[in-house]
């Protein structure tokens, strides 16, 4: 038993300060959320009807952006329906704003041609022939844009084909493959191909238009002819928006067609739908002078995300397109098309900018009046609980170590920030820490009142306390748990302290208090203390009558 | 009540005439609380709690109609400026606005004052982003700082109004876990109890901040929460006491007041030290944090807190408590008992661990007597066995030895 108790006892210190020590060593802290750094909070949401996977793309590409422009810890969160960018040491509101907003919107461009990908399609009028696996050279170099081929197998059947596919092929295809793959000739009835190959070099191809090579942040304006950043590489001159991403159904959905991965989504009928495209695609087929590469992007937010060519000119119900894509490439599509049927639009709907003074001065006072408050209501229990009060200490600085070691890692590897809620948070759990030890010493009097040993008040006065302890921690943390799975921003850090103090509460209380106070009580020289003024019966010794005599009856 | 009065008065003789014989039992208001020996009848004095608690609800009550909420922008949308005084003066201000096309007559402007030096809080509806911009801009050339200086902060009304009603959600929910988790590790009358307490600390932090028209900010609401969380905390650890005497009772058909009046009296002192614990923190971030470093972000929330922790305390032992045992005396087995509980020295023995005399108050009565009359601690045991209190009752089994 005693054995055990130590064991326990060692570990918990081990872990506690070796915890501490790493995390000191390693050089790791805790990350300081915005309010306590200054900078810029962005919180986006959609407006109306939405599918989730929208929320994904625009996370995806607000950190695509956020990436390219380094800013330093930036923290992408999304809460509910929201999007909450908090961009620390950021000044520039409107730079800002311009970095990360998003639209969620999905406009149709006739291209005017591509630099930088590599080859785009080759044509490969050839119909069903041509390997599917692309080998073919196309070369990455020559063809410049344009060209738009081939129509899988029956191009010729433009008529009324059911279904288009066009093949695009992946961007992120090594440029070795050049291969246009005109893959699925194996469907009846394709239309469109695009088969975009990314060469890895940029420099080769003739650019359209020279524009510069690196844009920082494109953004979109579908009104306009503009340049736009092809995803995989390279660029495409893009012609004012023919239609959004509402003419389709929100039915886009990754298949298998031919051997090698497309998508599938059917048009809303009439003027919404199938005119606007069909009308597009015309264009594009034709290859006329706002389309002259016959090629048609799918553009996000600024970034095209696929510019498949258009292989017929006359589409009905259903499109397909299809290339040289991988299952996730394909379905990344497919969510795009998706998300941008439902013709959704981000909102920017809070922007709050922090400036660092104010956050340093506020975490400087947290600080400060924080670590006064715990040395008072330390210095307050070693005053009533005398020795006890030293366990407190103690217990408390094992707390300590743990939460911030805990924090830190988190901070690092989950990129948790502590905001001053969060602070706040920790220091509101020093009460319920405190009051784990109070009822547990209060019980142990009680248990030593009633005459009995402190070995075995100690252990009784333990049990008890625990069983307390447990019930009241279970509620903060149903309490922190329901306010961090159901609500935002400061509110939720707040209740992920809270959580993570009163989680850190039950195990000290139950690896360090227990065996340090249940050993504490089995030495000569506490025994002889006693508690609070209260002497504990010895075994031995009768001579306490006093203990008795407390208990009435 | 008056009866009540005279009970007391006989309790302190006894406490003066004990303290001679038996010096552990008797000591000092502080020596007595720091051991856990108080005998205060907390039940005797529930409409002292009970109506100072009506009081407040009422005038908390009265102030939201009245007066209303002071919600922020975080609740109601709209753009809040802050920038550093000195040389901006509110006149200032109100031209920049109106030649922005903003409203200035409705605007909110404040000076915040913290160590770094004062700032102007600009705060109106809902703008557009280039208004936001513009007046910024202007701010910033007005106080001849740097346009990073000047803070804004914007929110658009829905997603105020979504805030509100995600956390509004949040409690609701909270409240049907942790009703039912009571339930099911105590009792429901408990859960409903506690969570009536609940509210009433939370409805008087609100009235607190409706009365004095401090901005309810998410940190306010924050602050609720925790208010929240704390007060039902604090009152399951004092039903973990009812609940465990009540076991200890449970044979000897003591009425309910006694078990509550002997259980507040075992906790009080672990309640108030827990709250000084919860309480110091707090106050320091108030008083040092906010009041001496100026950082307002912090004032907020540690007041909100600071009334919130303190209500909650009293509301577990003045509010919780009472309510529980009235609806525990609507049960049958505690109907008849009613108006029979302990008080004095009878509440003092039982608070020290002594077993229950049950229902039999005749003989807590001639107990008390007996002790008036012999001034002597011991004698409140030897009372116990006197010859009326055996004739007028069936012998108890000696089982009560407990150890």
């Amino acid at each position: 038993m005693r054995r055990k108790l130590i064991i326990t006892l060692t570990t918990i210190l081990v872990v506690a300060f070796g915890g501490l020590l790493a995390t000191l060593v390693a050089g790791n802290e805790p990350a300081l959320g915005l309010d306590l750094q200054g900078g810029i909070s962005v919180t986006q949401q959609p407006v109306g009807e939405f599918d989730p996977a929208t929320l994904d793309l625009a996370v995806e590409r607000i950190r695509d952006r956020i990436d390219s422009l380094g800013v330093a810890e930036p923290e992408i969160i999304r809460q509910g329906d929201a999007i909450v960018v908090n961009l620390p040491g950021v000044k520039n509101q409107q730079e800002a704003i311009d970095l990360v907003q998003v639209t969620g919107q999905v406009y149709l461009r006739p291209v005017q041609g591509c630099v930088g990908e590599g080859v785009e399609t080759t044509d490969s009028t050839v119909p069903s022939s041509s390997d599917a696996t692309g080998s073919t050279i196309a070369g990455s170099t020559d063809s410049t844009t344009a060209t738009v081929d081939s129509v899988t197998g029956t191009t010729a059947a433009p008529g009324p084909s059911r279904r288009v596919s066009s093949t695009p092929t992946t961007e992120g295809a090594t440029d070795t493959t050049a291969a246009p793959d005109t893959t699925d000739d194996g469907t009846d009835t394709p239309a469109v191909t695009d088969s975009s190959v990314p060469a890895t070099d940029t420099t080769d191809t003739a650019a359209p238009v020279d524009a510069p090579l690196t844009t920082a942040v494109a953004q979109s304006d579908p009104t306009t002819q503009q340049l736009l950043p092809l995803r995989g590489g390279g660029q495409c001159l893009v012609g004012p928006a023919g239609g959004t991403g509402e003419v389709f159904n929100n039915d886009a959905s990754p298949q298998i067609i031919s051997g090698g991965w497309g998508i599938t989504v059917g048009l809303k009928n009439g003027a919404a739908g199938e005119d606007v495209w069909n009308a597009l695609a015309r264009e594009c087929y034709n290859g006329g002078d706002s389309c002259p590469s016959r090629r048609l992007a799918i553009e996000l937010d600024g970034e095209i995300i696929s510019a498949p060519s258009v292989n017929v000119p006359e589409f009905n119900t259903d499109v397909q397109i299809t290339g040289d894509f991988s299952e996730d490439e394909a379905r990344d599509l497919a969510n795009v098309l998706k998300s941008g049927s439902l013709g959704v639009s981000m909102e920017t709907v809070s922007v709050q900018n922090v400036s660092p003074t104010l956050g340093k001065d506020s975490l400087r006072a947290a600080v400060i009046s924080g670590i006064i408050g715990v040395a008072l209501v330390l210095l307050l229990l070693v005053f009533y609980y005398r020795t006890l009060g030293l366990i407190v200490v103690a217990g408390i600085s094992v707390s300590s170590a743990l939460l911030y070691s805990i924090i830190s890692l988190l901070s690092r590897t989950q990129g948790l920030a502590l905001s001053l809620a969060g602070v706040a948070g920790v220091i509101v759990s020093v009460g319920v820490t405190v009051d784990s030890y109070v009822v547990f010493f209060e019980r142990l009097k009680d248990e030593v009142r009633s005459g009995r040993t402190l070995r075995n008040s100690a252990q009784r006065g333990f049990t008890g306390a625990w069983r307390t302890i447990l019930i009241a921690d279970i509620v903060s943390l149903i309490g922190a748990f329901t306010l961090w799975w159901l609500t935002v921003g400061s509110v939720r850090n707040f209740a992920f302290f809270l959580g993570l103090s009163t989680l850190i509460d039950l195990v000290v209380s139950y690896f360090f208090t227990r065996p340090a106070v249940l050993l504490l009580a089995r030495t000569d020289w506490m025994g002889r203390r006693g508690v609070m003024g209260i002497k504990p019966a010895t075994t031995g010794t009768t001579g306490t009558a006093a203990a008795a005599a407390g208990s009435a009856s | 009540m008056s009866d009540i009065t005279t009970e007391r008065a006989a309790d302190a003789a006894v406490a003066g005439g004990g303290d001679a014989a038996v010096t552990h039992v008797r000591r000092g208001l502080w020596g007595r609380l720091y051991h856990g020996e108080t005998a205060i009848d907390f039940y005797g004095r529930r409409r002292w709690g009970l109506t100072i608690s009506a009081i407040l609800i009422v005038v908390t009550v009265l102030s939201l109609f009245t007066r209303g909420l002071n919600l922020g922008i975080d609740f109601e949308g709209g753009v809040a400026w802050e920038v550093p005084a000195g040389q901006v003066t509110e006149e200032q201000v109100r031209t920049i606005l109106e030649d922005n096309g903003v409203e200035a007559d409705s605007a909110k402007i404040q000076t915040l004052t913290s160590d770094s030096g004062s700032r102007l809080r600009v705060q109106v509806g809902d703008q557009t982003p280039e208004v936001v911009q513009q007046v910024q801009a202007d701010l910033a050339e007005a106080a001849a700082v740097d346009v990073s200086e000047v803070s804004s902060t914007s929110v658009s009304s829905s997603w105020g109004r979504s805030i509100t009603e995600k956390a509004i959600r949040a409690l609701v929910i909270f409240l049907v876990l942790v009703a039912l988790f009571i339930s099911w590790r105590f009792e429901w009358r408990m859960a409903l109890s506690a969570i009536i307490a609940m509210l009433h600390d939370v409805l008087i932090s609100v009235g607190v901040y409706s009365l004095f028209g401090f901005e309810v900010t998410p940190a306010t609401v924050v602050a609720f929460l925790t208010i929240l969380g704390f007060s039902l905390y604090d009152t399951i650890v004092v039903f973990d006491k009812v609940n465990e005497n009540t076991e200890r009772y449970a044979g000897a058909r003591a009425p309910y007041a006694d078990t509550m009046n002997v259980s507040m009296n075992q906790v009080l002192m672990r309640s108030l030290n827990t709250s000084l614990a919860a309480v110091l923190p707090v106050l320091s971030l108030l008083v040092i944090g906010s009041g001496i470093m100026g950082a307002v972000a912090l004032r907020e929330f540690a007041l909100a807190l600071l009334v919130g922790l303190i209500t909650g305390s009293y509301s577990s032992i003045f509010i919780a408590a009472p309510i529980l045992t009235m609806f525990k005396e609507a049960e049958p087995r505690f109907k008849n008992m009613r108006s029979q509980h302990a008080t004095g020295v009878e509440l003092e023995r039982l608070v020290l661990g002594g077993s229950p005399e049950g229902h039999r108050r005749e003989v807590a009565r001639a107990r008390r007597q007996a002790s008036v009359t012999g001034a002597e601690g011991e004698v409140v045991i030897a009372a116990a066995t006197t010859p009326e209190a055996v004739l007028t009752h069936p012998p108890r089994p000696r089982k009560k030895k407990r150890r």
